[in-house]
């Protein structure tokens, strides 16, 4: 067989029959996509031709024949047909040029429910949630770290504990890893505090560094901290109250993370930490270490819950917009059953786009 | 069938069903530039309402950074109410689009995935389009706490009741794992902890050696090893309950006696058979080849994962782990050389014949090996005589005579088995409890033997002013400062080698010439980076973003406009690569103390290059 034929012959394999071939050969590979997953299959087999092919060859025997000559149609998906209910057509048809042109013509499935309750909720006074509050109380005795989801709210708590840092006569130093995320904290919090309270530091550049509170990298505090450590103090960190390390995720950056760690170690005992971030997985482990080596037992903030629920969407090329999960919002856990829909609008789109080099 | 959707059907299907605003991530740049221009082409135009809205923001934002007022995009989004947002753009212009899109002014950003986590940047909808990211050269999968910080931009509070993360195929979506980051747990963080030069030193200076391993028990990186090592013994404690029965016996030493005699036996019995089969190099190589070893192949290298015998031939076979990750069956004659190198393995009864935790494990290590391991010197011992060995048996070892020979006999194996594990387990507990410090020891050796540290560890004079230089290549600089690279030479010309040794990324692009000057210096940076290449990564070293750097300081009269004509750079990139410059060069200025010549340098070019848009942003 030659590379090209088992390449075809690959490419009309369904992607479970080719999961199955590749485990045990290719590492990972149920992270791969079928024409990456035919790739590192033929990337395998040579160093091992005969075998692949003797399996490919009993593989085959065990399907039934006819799921083979149903060709590149491999998903025929039964459930599609009965989750559709016939009469909701789309409500707002795609472009006409697009739909239909290549798209087995099939109705939508009902949206309603999955488009339900768009728009803008009616204004709110601003009430702090549970967890906010929690964060903020146990700040007042130890260091926190606060694990949420994105959009949650975290730079409240980082507000709030500074004034109240602030309102102590504490200095309060704000770390993000990145320059734009520090500028944009930066008219933030000039904005909230008073742009005479609020410095920042960069390498080359010290705006108001006497301010009751710093924004600047990371690596800039560890520098400050090993300076101060060796005996030229720059800044005023024996009245350091609060240091505050946005993103803190970077802790796990395969070049920076380093520098996290330096600076948590070497963080002032008086000073209490405060880490944000939405996607540690293992935000615990993290507050038992500084439990080890601070002075005080960190508490953790935790929970998974988006303040404003999110739903998941399959998009085909066509312009046809199906659920992406049966669930209207995102099921959490293993179990995430695709909407029968999506399921088989993407296998066409595979099929279709794989077409062109299975020649 | 279009590979992917348009990007103008796609942000009119969305605004239809009232998705946007949304935040679509695209693979790279290009593909952000080119949806915008589509957008161009297709002649849409907002109300002029919307229009006017966008010209208020932009207006307040030019006011703080006069720079976006001659930005080419600048009517092109104030008409189309879409933009892109890319690391190619300038921060300036970046902040205005997040601005924008705050304000709800944009119906549609298109950006890459680089978009900064952190970064108030929401939207109603976010579209996928991709599932894995380019990282350094390879595509790497988005891991789930990635694919949520992206997710996570949809669905603003007070502004939303619901957000919607949208996926749309393109070839490079792999929707298992888009579906897995949408609804499992990010992943688990491990410590990145690695020792510098810089931290060698800036620990030295304030702590005596005594105490520095105590202040290395106090990373995270130690923490998890900990919790590792706490697994091991806990195991260990429980494999030494297992070796109570074999306990001493007639001899204290039985388990070894039995292992040698055992041996010497077995040699006995089997040595027509052993010699017919196998020559005795092969005889003697077979004893190291069991899982975890690290072999040389006919093409590559691999890992032993089992030994066996052919079925039919009963040849010594070994199945191996090669460096693709692939599990393959090889002759154990053919394996040349042996490598004094062996990984663990947790061992499983069949295919691949090892955990797949294991296996990830070890495809990793497969993929970190150092390009040199040395050999493992194997011995082959000439076959002894039989009445030799005959001798030996009832000379050396008594055990044929021994009461305890039974007993022995049927407990030796597991005994062994037990004891080698224990070993092990030790062995590793041990490793995981000093590692840090040994690697502190290594880096503290080479400061040693370049003068920054005294014999017992006290910063030298060099070391005290080293100490101060903590960015990448920090060995490399200080070297420079010493061999005396630096004297006299122009603020041009110093910041084109602190660019040169700055600039990480090897995007290619078309430049303007380098000066003689900087061209010759940077050869000599070149071959120090080569000699120090054992003990620190050499940087990239590109003449060209050193030659575009030195015309920016060179030339106060270039615009930036001008300096961008030159090349062929994104406007990003060139501002990374000057802010990051001037980093460097700020590191250079704090040496003010020791090296007053060259401060001053340092901070010439870091005024020069202060300017325009270098100077909107602290
Ligand atoms: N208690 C609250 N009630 C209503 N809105 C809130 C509350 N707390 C925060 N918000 C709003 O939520 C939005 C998102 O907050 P914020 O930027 O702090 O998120 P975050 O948790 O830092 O997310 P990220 O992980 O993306 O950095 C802000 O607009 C903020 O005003
Ligand atoms: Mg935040």
């Amino acid at each position: 067989m030659t590379t090209d034929e088992l390449e075809k012959l690959l490419a009309q394999q369904p992607v479970g029959f080719l999961h199955r071939l590749a485990s045990g050969r290719i590492h990972r590979h149920f992270r791969l996509g079928k024409r990456r997953l035919i790739d590192a299959l033929l990337r395998h087999s040579a160093d091992n031709r005969a075998g692949m092919e003797s399996d490919l060859q009993t593989l085959t025997k065990e399907r039934p024949r006819y799921e083979q000559s149903v060709g590149h149609r491999q998903h025929p998906e039964p459930a599609a047909h009965q989750a559709k209910r016939p009469g909701h057509g789309e409500r707002h048809p795609a472009k006409a040029g697009h739909e239909g042109s290549a798209e087995p013509a099939e109705p939508a499935p009902d949206l309603t429910a999955f488009l339900e309750g768009i728009g803008v909720p009616p204004p709110q006074p601003f009430v702090p949630d549970a967890w906010q509050e929690e964060a903020l109380a146990h700040l007042a005795e130890t260091d926190v770290i606060v694990s949420v989801p994105t959009g949650s709210g975290k730079t409240y708590v980082a507000i709030e504990a500074t004034r109240r840092a602030i309102e102590a006569e504490c200095t309060v130093i704000y770390t993000s890893p990145l320059k734009a995320l520090s500028n944009t904290k930066f008219t933030e919090f000039s904005r909230i505090f008073g742009a005479d309270r609020v410095g920042i530091l960069t390498g080359d550049r010290k705006d108001n560094p006497q301010a009751p509170l710093l924004i600047m990298t990371t690596e800039i505090l560890r520098n400050l901290l090993y300076d101060a450590a060796g005996g030229e103090i720059d800044v005023r960190l024996d009245t350091l109250g609060l240091v505050i390390m946005d993103e803190s995720q970077y802790i796990a950056d395969p070049e920076r993370g380093v520098v996290w760690e330096e600076t948590i170690i070497f963080c002032p005992t008086q000073a209490r930490l405060l880490l944000l971030s939405a996607s540690i997985g293992n935000p615990q482990d993290v507050a038992d270490w500084l439990t080890s080596i601070r002075p005080t037992p960190c508490y953790l903030v935790r929970h998974h819950r988006r303040s404003v629920p999110l739903r998941a969407g399959y998009l085909h090329p066509s312009g046809k917009l199906t659920p992406l999960f049966r669930s209207v919002g995102i099921p959490h856990g293993s179990a995430a059953a695709l909407h029968p829909e999506a399921k088989r609008l993407f296998a066409h789109y595979e099929d279709e786009t794989l077409r062109p080099r299975s020649h | 069938m279009p590979p992917s959707i348009h990007p103008v059907d796609l942000i009119t299907t969305l605004r239809h069903k009232h998705l946007t605003p949304a935040i679509v991530f695209l693979t790279s740049r290009r593909a952000c530039d080119e949806a915008m221009q589509a957008f161009q082409r297709s002649q849409a135009t907002l109300p002029p309402q919307r229009q006017k809205n966008i010209a208020a923001v932009l207006e307040q934002v030019i006011a703080q950074y006069p720079s976006i007022a001659e930005h080419p995009l600048l009517p092109v989004v104030q008409r189309i109410g879409v933009a892109a947002h890319h690391a190619g753009h300038l921060p300036s212009w970046k902040i205005a689009i997040e601005e924008l899109m705050r304000q709800g002014c944009l119906d549609a950003v298109f950006a890459t995935t680089t978009l900064a986590a952190g970064v108030d940047f929401p939207a109603r909808t976010v579209v996928l389009t991709q599932s894995s990211v380019r990282k350094t050269r390879d595509f790497t999968d988005l891991t789930v706490g990635e694919i949520q910080q992206l997710a996570g931009r949809a669905g603003r509070r007070g502004k939303d009741q619901v957000g919607f993360a949208v996926l749309t195929p393109s070839p490079y979506i792999d929707l298992g794992v888009i579906t897995k980051g949408l609804t499992g747990q990010p992943e688990a963080i491990d410590s990145q902890f690695v020792i510098t030069y810089p931290m060698v030193l800036n620990l030295l200076k304030a702590h005596p050696l005594d105490q520095i391993q105590a202040i290395l028990a106090r990373s995270f990186a130690q923490f998890q090893l900990n919790r590792r090592a706490e697994t091991l013994e806990r195991k260990l404690d429980a494999l030494h309950v297992q070796m109570e029965p074999y306990g001493p016996r007639v001899c204290a030493d039985w388990i070894t006696q039995w292992q040698v005699f055992d041996h010497a036996r077995k040699q006995k019995a089997h040595r027509v058979q052993v010699r017919s089969h196998e020559p005795p190099e092969l005889a003697a190589r077979l004893h190291f080849l069991t899982p975890g070893r690290v072999v040389g192949l006919p093409k590559g290298r691999g890992i032993v994962l089992r030994q066996y015998r052919s079925r039919g031939q009963r040849s010594p076979m070994v199945t191996v782990l090669r460096a693709n990750g692939a599990v393959t069956e090889c002759p154990a004659g053919l394996i040349t050389p042996v490598f004094d190198r062996t990984f663990e393995v947790e061992e499983a009864p069949v295919y691949p014949w090892c955990t797949p935790h294991s296996l990830d494990e070890l495809t990793r290590q497969m993929s970190e090996l150092p390009v040199r391991i040395p050999v493992l010197p194997i011995l082959v011992q000439e076959e002894a005589e039989e009445s030799e060995i005959v001798q030996t048996l009832t000379d050396e070892f008594p055990c044929p005579t021994c009461p305890s020979r039974p007993a022995c006999h049927k407990d030796h194996a597991q005994a062994l088995r037990l004891r080698q594990e224990i070993h092990r387990h030790t062995k590793t507990i041990q490793a995981l409890h000093t590692g840090l410090w040994h690697r502190f020891q290594a880096r503290a050796e080479v400061l040693q033997q370049f003068g920054y540290l005294t014999p017992t560890c006290h910063l030298t004079e060099d070391g005290e002013w080293a100490r101060l230089i903590r960015i990448d290549h920090s060995l490399l600089i200080t070297e420079l400062i010493r061999a005396d690279a630096f004297s006299g030479v122009e603020p041009q010309i110093l910041a084109g080698v602190m660019a040169s040794i700055a600039h990480d990324d090897d995007r290619p692009g078309a430049f303007p010439r380098i000066s003689n000057g900087l061209a010759s210096l940077l050869g000599q940076v070149r071959h120090l980076a080569e000699s120090l290449a054992p003990h620190e990564d050499p940087p990239l070293l590109r003449a060209d973003v050193a030659a575009l750097t030195e015309r920016w300081v060179g030339d106060p009269a270039l615009t930036w406009i001008g300096l961008c004509r030159t090349t062929t750079m994104a406007e990003g990139d060139i501002y990374r690569l000057l802010a990051r410059t001037l980093e460097y060069l700020s590191q250079l200025h704090t040496l003010n103390a020791s090296h007053p010549g060259l401060a001053d340098t340092a901070s010439r070019a870091i005024r020069a290059l202060r300017r325009g848009v270098l100077e909107e942003l602290p």
